[in-house]
């Protein structure tokens, strides 16, 4: 398709889409957790039309809307997953299935995958039955030590699932990167090194580059473009690290090319959280891993707590299958320290933050997208659920594979031969 | 190199494989063939300690009570006794714990642990769980590759595990015996391992022997390939115990046989002395597997992972086989693609023996709120389950499927003191063990760094106070 063609296409499905829109939901009653100066309100009524939110105050009223009684129960930003592969994979040792990674060497910082993410997967419904609204999808390390770019996907499960393309690029270093670069880090380090001057070169010289009056590079074109994207502060580069001194090796080399850096892993972060803090760098951990191995011997369950103390913007990573999980991940990150907003933000609207589409989700105020979950009650919590997803101002299909394999087999024991019905 | 996406889970799943083996090793042998009896023999000694009486604590028994400003108290290892109106017993040692607000349930049992077999660090080296070598490896005892200095151990401890079985991986369609062990530091494992907890012998159904063995063009490449396995293993078997039995019976030429390991394993499943553990998701192959059990005239005791158990709730009940599962991993591989979160609570509904497991160094750490999860699910199927019986699930439940529920798994008088003191309620993800018995003993206190036990792999972290 051309790009015409394609913006016309995205025009008409924004133009169904907008009508559809028109619907308005009234939320009755509930506690708001906004993620503003607002913080957390009681008896709270929260107005929807057009896909935004309309207003969120006392006793609102609005006479053609769906109304929605929520007492007791929490609304919440929609579930911002990070760092999974929603949308690229069915099973994950079923090859065909599965768009994760590309052996290919001339694919590196440049490979990007939003145009595979499969809306109709379903995963899509199971991770938006869960509460998660929009995802951060990034392909695994094949050959390079740059796993590629990283998009912000919606779950509606429509055929336009993008919110932003290629907002990241992803990298690795430590034993892996060692691994990968013939046997050290030290290696990776010249790897990433001689990456970024040459995407600096190729800035520079591009037009000649380009016509071929130039010395050959390593990277490919892709690459040196994706590069210097990342050299021109316009995306992070998130790169996977453990270890508190191999950390600070990255963190150096960020500095030395002018990077915007973000941490990903970063489980010795705490030891060295005052200088994240310092040079302005997020980290993204899985606040339930805590095993040990000789690159994170320092792994601890207060990591989340110690680095939001010391300043520094602390998100989750997630699962693929079930990255509405997090927000488990999220309480035990409470349960060990880390203040309950910041754990929540932690999903919701620092990664609006780090990674954009700060300017419209990520808190609940008038204005912003109408993107939010109502929950149960307590959405940190094990016994918790989310009642009501709605995205893009519209109450999402709960429905999944899984819904649908209980109803089949619920009564089994006493209904043998009825099942096998849709 | 490259890392897929699924390494995590996929290997987890990879390793987990359970059959059930079971022959007390302390008890005086009734086949004289099977000469184990005398080595490998349990060491565990439960630590001395003063009687403990916690009062005040909201109590969950797992014999399907919730007591409310209950007492428990601890001596001599025992449970010596439960309730709301004990009377505090004078004795000059006695510790008596406010646990005002505080919960109380027996300690978590893991049927499903690879902790010590694939211990921490990961490395290649320490790497030990699953021998690979032979489809058949009835020979092989996972205690003989357990790492007593595994770091993980100490983390389940905090997360209240007091016991658990360590089993070989799911490569093999019989991976090798399982063992059950007390989660106390010791120099070797046999000063872990649990006094008269009958072995495990796992056995693996489904996609991990074909494709493992399959992949090197040899049986079993297929399902069917499996089951044919199987089988043959347990004729030679039968052929087995009957050669030991006629020797005993005086009757051939008065040699005894030969001793052969694998066999021996497997005939003392055919005995009733070893239990099968097996791991096993679709519901199809668990029903192959129950047809197996009956040809030969053994037991299952407990699938695992049993990803579909709900499917077949009412068969499982009919056989009295346990189904060990998680609360909601699935798709990383094919066999894991119908989960539902309910499985837990639908097999349970149906009158089988519900147990969640774990299969992971962290998820044994949180095997509370991953029976919550399982609660939770049921219960938005329209179920009324209640802390006090989900809390079976990884207690009771969990010691009959690997065989020691008449020494652990509930809050009985006599039965080892295996306690947990919670600081809330344990179906809370902000809760947290704070202090954990065993045997009577108390092995782990959250607030006194002096009752937490570091392994000698943890001493390697010289920068962390």
């Amino acid at each position: 398709m051309t790009l015409l063609l394609k913006s016309l296409a995205i025009l008409l499905v924004a133009a169904t889409l907008s009508s559809a829109n028109a619907e308005m939901i009234l939320i009755k009653n509930a506690k708001v957790y906004t993620q503003t100066s607002a913080g957390n309100l009681e008896n709270t009524d929260v107005l929807i039309e057009d896909g935004l939110i309309r207003n969120i105050g006392e006793d609102l009223s609005a006479d053609d809307a769906r109304v929605i009684n929520a007492k007791g129960k929490v609304v919440t930003p929609g579930i911002f997953a990070l760092m999974n592969q929603i949308g690229l994979v069915e099973v994950s040792a079923v090859e065909g299935t599965n768009d994760t990674a590309t052996e290919t060497e001339v694919l590196g910082a440049s490979f990007s995958v939003d145009e595979v993410f499969n809306p109709e997967s379903t995963l899509v419904p199971m991770n938006r039955a869960g509460g998660v609204t929009r995802t951060l999808i990034k392909p695994y390390n094949g050959n390079s030590l740059f796993a590629g770019l990283g998009s912000i996907m919606d779950l509606a499960g429509d055929y336009d699932p993008l919110i932003v393309s290629d907002v990241a690029v992803f990298a690795i270093y430590g034993e892996h990167a060692a691994s990968m670069s013939g046997g050290s880090r030290a290696a990776a380090l010249q790897y990433f090194n001689r990456a970024f001057s040459q995407a600096k070169e190729f800035s520079e010289n591009s037009d000649a580059i380009k016509s071929g009056d130039y010395r050959e590079l390593d990277l490919s074109m892709g690459d040196l473009e994706t590069l210097s994207r990342v050299l021109d502060q316009d995306i992070p580069l998130v790169v996977n690290v453990n270890r508190a001194n191999d950390i600070l090796a990255v963190v150096d080399m960020a500095k030395k090319h002018n990077i915007k850096l973000v941490l990903a892993g970063a489980a010795e972060a705490w030891k060295v959280a005052e200088q994240l803090a310092t040079a302005d760098v997020a980290v993204i951990i899985d606040p339930m891993d805590n095993i040990p191995s000789f690159e994170s011997l320092g792994k601890r369950y207060d990591n989340a707590a110690l680095l939001t103390k010391a300043g520094v913007d602390v998100m989750f990573s997630s699962e693929t299958h079930n990255a509405q999980n997090v927000r488990y991940a999220a309480g035990n990150a409470v349960a060990y320290g880390m203040p309950y907003d910041k754990a929540l933000a932690a999903m919701t609207s620092t990664p609006a933050k780090v990674f954009g589409g700060a300017s419209n989700y990520g808190k609940l105020m008038p204005g912003f997208k109408a993107e939010l979950v109502i929950w149960s009650g307590d959405p940190l919590e094990v016994t918790t659920y989310a009642e009501s997803v709605i995205i893009d101002g519209k109450l999402t299909d709960s429905d999944t594979r899984a819904k649908r394999l209980e109803r089949r087999y619920k009564d089994i024991s006493n209904d043998q031969n009825t099942f096998y019905r849709k | 190199m490259t890392i897929k996406q699924f390494s995590k889970s996929f290997l987890a799943a990879f390793t987990g494989a359970a059959f059930l083996v079971g022959c007390g090793e302390d008890e005086p042998s009734v086949h004289p063939k099977d000469s184990d009896s005398q080595a490998f023999v349990s060491q565990y000694k439960a630590h001395s300690y003063h009687p403990v009486l916690i009062k005040n604590a909201t109590i969950l028994t797992a014999t399907g009570e919730q007591i409310e400003n209950g007492s428990v108290l601890l001596a001599d290892g025992e449970i010596v006794e439960v309730g709301t109106d004990i009377d505090e017993p004078s004795d000059d040692n006695l510790e008596v714990i406010d646990a005002k607000g505080k919960w109380v349930t027996p300690g978590i049992i893991d049927v499903h642990s690879h902790l010590g077999v694939y211990p921490a660090p990961g490395v290649e080296s320490s790497a030990d769980g699953n021998e690979m070598t032979a489809p058949v490896t009835a020979d092989v005892w996972a205690e003989h590759s357990v790492w007593p200095q595994d770091p993980q151990f100490q983390l389940a401890l905090a997360g209240g595990v007091t016991s658990m079985q360590i089993l070989p991986g799911s490569a093999n369609l019989v991976g090798g015996r399982g063992v059950t062990l007390k989660n106390v530091v010791g120099r070797s494992v046999m000063d872990m391992k649990f006094p008269g907890a009958p072995y495990g012998l796992k056995m693996a159904c489904g996609e991990n022997p074909k494709r493992v063995y399959g992949g090197k063009g040899q049986a079993p490449m297929t399902r069917m390939g499996n089951v044919a396995g199987y089988r043959k293993s347990w004729i030679d078997a039968k052929e087995y115990m009957k050669s030991w039995d006629e020797y005993e019976a005086g009757m051939g030429n008065g040699k005894p046989p030969k001793r052969d390991l694998r066999l021996e394993s497997l005939a003392g499943v055919l005995r009733g002395e070893i239990l099968i553990q097996n791991h096993c998701y679709r519901a199809d192959e668990m029903m192959v597997m129950m047809e197996i059990a009956k040809e030969f005239d053994f037991k299952v005791t407990t699938f695992h992972h049993a990803v579909e158990s709900y499917k077949i709730a009412d068969k499982l009940a009919e056989n009295g086989v346990c189904s060990a599962m998680w609360s909601d991993w699935w798709g990383f591989k094919q066999e894991a693609y119908d989960m539902v979160p309910s499985n837990v609570a639908l097999v349970d509904k149906a009158g089988a023996c519900a147990v969640v497991h774990s299969d992971s160094a962290t998820v044994i750490q949180h095997l509370n709120k991953e029976a919550a999860k399982a609660m939770a699910s049921g219960n938005r199927l329209g179920m009324d389950i209640t802390p006090a019986h989900a809390i079976k699930w990884i207690t009771i439940n969990a010691a009959k499927a690997i065989g020691v529920d008449e020494q652990t798994g509930s809050l009985e008088e006599g039965k080892m003191a295996d306690v947990v003191l919670w600081d809330g309620n344990p179906f809370s993800v902000y809760t947290k063990a704070e202090k954990v018995f065993i045997d009577g003993a108390l092995m782990y206190d959250r607030n006194n760094q002096f009752k937490q036990p570091v392994s000698d792999f943890g001493l390697t972290n010289m920068n962390q106070q």
